[in-house]
């Protein structure tokens, strides 16, 4: 058995797997640690030194789907992938598509880091600095956000498409990434600091936000599995407007589901407009 | 009155309005530049309300002030609610600040009529403008656009906005004479034509300004009228043909308060306009027309969605072999979607389809089973008579709401 650990890192798999594959190695006999304890009962064997005669060939998508699935948390993260490798460069592409057992496994834990990557893109909340703090630190804005997998580094460009010259950093309890209008810089662990800023910045500005987030909300049309189904609950806590969901379920439920207004306007006098003469 | 207090009250009056939607735009960045904001075609609900509708864009009117009587508004002129206006600064503050906080991709604008519907249209403009411009927003923008508005006034919101949409309401001449009485439906589809020829006039030419890249769309309300669903849906079918649009929104009926007598005071059919959407995406996605859908009856079943109600009024065309069949015709399997099709393609290319590859798949077998035929499979039930499979297959229905006060 030959025992290896890639410190959780695309590349350093990659050339392993690669060594392996050239010299012929079955998937079983070969296991990625994921922790200190896994592989206790493996008799550790080296990764041969040289690279192997044998030339597997696999489509270049493949890599690509690869990269994408090593980004996901689960049992079997690099072993499932090495298992993939081994059957499509054995001629038996069925290994990387969804119909296969083993491919269905792979496009689901594709899905999964894609989704998990749109939910960086949909519920990161930025908070803005006032503006002396936000000139000592030079950044504008902080967030917190707590991935299910490891999404952080390749995802967040996307908000360097958005805020345009804004300085923002993105903390998570493991890495960070930290932009300063042109440049990114990413951090596989998190500086305290950052984690600090981005968990404790005040925010009065987000009772706008919760003002809008209640009256959209049409208690008439109440339907909160739904909301559960795309937004997970391990969401709202980080979300201004997470602590508002029960509250307005439960006002939903005890008699305002008759019409679509929200109390706070019914409670206020209206107007009737004079007809235009 | 304070900026949040507005935007209570004119957040309130824009929910009755479906359309959340921020996909289709062009590709757009602010990356190393002044000002704000993307898009990339993909749309992104930044948040889901307890009503289970996603939050994409910030959906405000300008002001819920408003000339028409249009019975199933809350903001009719004869509605005892609370009113109030935004100046254009203040939407293109919140617009930015959401925005900066990523609570939003954008703007859905839209306003209750003053003075005219000229005036209320360069209001709307106004906002988009001062975004575009003085802002340099690049996130999406949508406006509502007010049907009797000068087609000058139209093709100036077409340029800055990524969509506009003209709202149908009632889909018949004589609900809206009844219900709206200051819309024409021919003033509507007026307006519709003025933005599908600026489309057109654009549509060949990369180098032209975009005019409303991410399209039209319109919403019709679903339940305040007796309009039947093949009505609804034929409708539907034509202004897609005629009009381009992009997207048809149902909005089931929501009661409004102090609702006059001539809209019902009933709970949303909230099934029913799951159902025409459902029928809806036949139309757009998969290839059936309208006409297909009612050969029996006026209204879609509530019991079984429509993809399968149209496979057990078919039997003779299945069951269908996965190994052979088009696969425009295996969309029509129900249970097997656009995207499963195309991996069972894909696949059937390396080696023959087994029973085993739907369940890897995810299909929905329940439903699938009596209709198709794979290498290994055949279905024992493929004689069954389409009603008995019909009360196996129907969904359980929840008890129906009691309207309490109505």
């Amino acid at each position: 058995m030959i025992a290896l650990d890639c410190d959780d890192l695309f590349g350093t798999w990659r050339a392993q797997a690669r060594r392996l594959l050239s010299h012929g190695i079955d998937p079983a006999q070969v296991t990625w640690a994921q922790g200190p304890t896994d592989d206790l009962l493996a008799i550790p064997a080296p990764l041969p030194e040289a690279p192997g005669p044998f030339q597997g060939k696999v489509p270049a998508a493949l890599l690509e789907q690869l990269e994408q699935a090593a980004r996901y948390h689960g049992e079997q993260r690099w072993n499932l992938l090495y298992e993939v490798l081994w059957r499509v460069a054995h001629g038996d592409r069925t290994a990387m598509m969804a119909g296969d057992r083993l491919g269905s496994e792979l496009q689901r834990r594709i899905k999964q880091v894609r989704r998990e990557a749109h939910h960086l893109h949909a519920f990161a909340r930025f908070v803005p600095l006032p503006a002396p703090l936000a000139e000592q630190l030079q950044l504008d804005l902080v967030a917190w956000h707590d991935p299910a997998h490891d999404i952080l580094a390749s995802a967040s460009g996307h908000f360097a498409e958005r805020l345009g010259r804004q300085r923002w950093l993105i903390a998570t309890p493991r890495d960070g990434v930290r932009f300063d209008g042109e440049q990114m810089d990413y951090q596989r662990q998190c500086p305290a600091q950052w984690q600090q800023w981005a968990q404790h910045a005040d925010d009065p500005g987000a009772e706008l936000w919760r003002t809008y987030y209640r009256h959209i909300f049409n208690p008439a049309r109440l339907n909160p599995d739904v909301l559960r189904q795309h937004m997970p609950g391990r969401f709202w806590r980080h979300l201004p407007e997470g602590m508002l969901i029960p509250q307005l379920v439960g006002q939903a439920r005890h008699g305002k589901q008759r019409d679509g207004q929200a109390p706070e306007v019914a409670r206020q006098q209206g107007k009737q407009i004079g007809k235009r003469e | 009155m304070e900026l949040i207090a507005k935007l209570g009250i004119l957040a309130d009056a824009a929910k009755y309005d479906a359309s959340c939607a921020s996909s289709g735009a062009p590709k757009r960045s602010s990356r190393g530049r002044d000002g704000l904001g993307a898009t990339n075609g993909m749309g992104i609900c930044h948040s889901y309300t307890p009503d289970g509708r996603c939050v994409s864009l910030l959906k405000i009117l300008l002001t819920n002030f408003c000339l028409y009587d249009c019975q199933y508004c809350v903001n009719r002129r004869s509605s005892n609610v609370p009113r109030a206006r935004f100046s254009p600064e203040e939407v293109v503050r919140l617009t930015l600040d959401f925005y900066r906080r990523n609570c939003i991709s954008g703007l859905f604008l839209s306003s209750g009529i003053i003075r005219s519907a000229d005036y209320t249209m360069e209001q709307l403009i106004r906002v988009a403008r001062l975004l575009r411009e003085e802002h340099n927003f690049r996130g999406y923008i949508h406006l509502k656009t007010i049907p009797d508005a000068d087609p000058m006034l139209i093709e100036e919101a077409g340029r800055l906005a990524d969509r506009l949409s003209v709202n149908i309401e009632l889909p018949t001449d004589e609900s809206l004479q009844r219900l709206a009485p200051e819309k024409q439906g021919s003033t509507i589809r007026q307006a519709m034509g003025v933005i599908h020829r600026g489309q057109q006039a654009v549509a060949d030419q990369p180098r032209a300004p975009r005019f409303t890249p991410a399209g039209q769309s319109t919403q019709v309300i679903v339940g305040a009228d007796a309009t039947d669903d093949s009505t609804l849906l034929r409708n539907a079918e034509s202004l897609y043909q005629g009009f381009g649009l992009k997207r048809v929104y149902y909005s089931a009926f929501s009661p409004i308060p102090d609702s006059p007598n001539s809209v019902p005071l009933a709970a949303p059919p909230l099934l029913r306009e799951h159902r025409l959407y459902q029928a809806d995406f036949l139309l757009r996605g998969y290839g059936y027309n309208a006409g297909e859908l009612f050969k029996k009856s006026t209204s879609l079943a509530l019991d079984i969605d429509p993809k399968l109600a149209w496979a057990l009024e078919n039997r003779e065309v299945f069951p269908m072999d996965l190994n052979r069949a088009e696969p425009t015709l295996m969309a029509r399997i129900p249970g097997i979607g656009l995207r499963s099709v195309q991996r069972l393609v894909a696949l059937r290319r390396e080696r023959r389809i087994r029973y085993d590859d739907l369940i890897q798949l995810r299909c929905v077998l329940d439903k699938a089973r009596p209709f198709i035929v794979t290498s290994d499979y055949r279905p024992a039930d493929a004689e069954q008579r389409s009603g008995m499979l019909r009360a196996r297959l129907r969904e359980p229905q929840a008890p129906v709401q009691m309207g309490l006060w109505g």
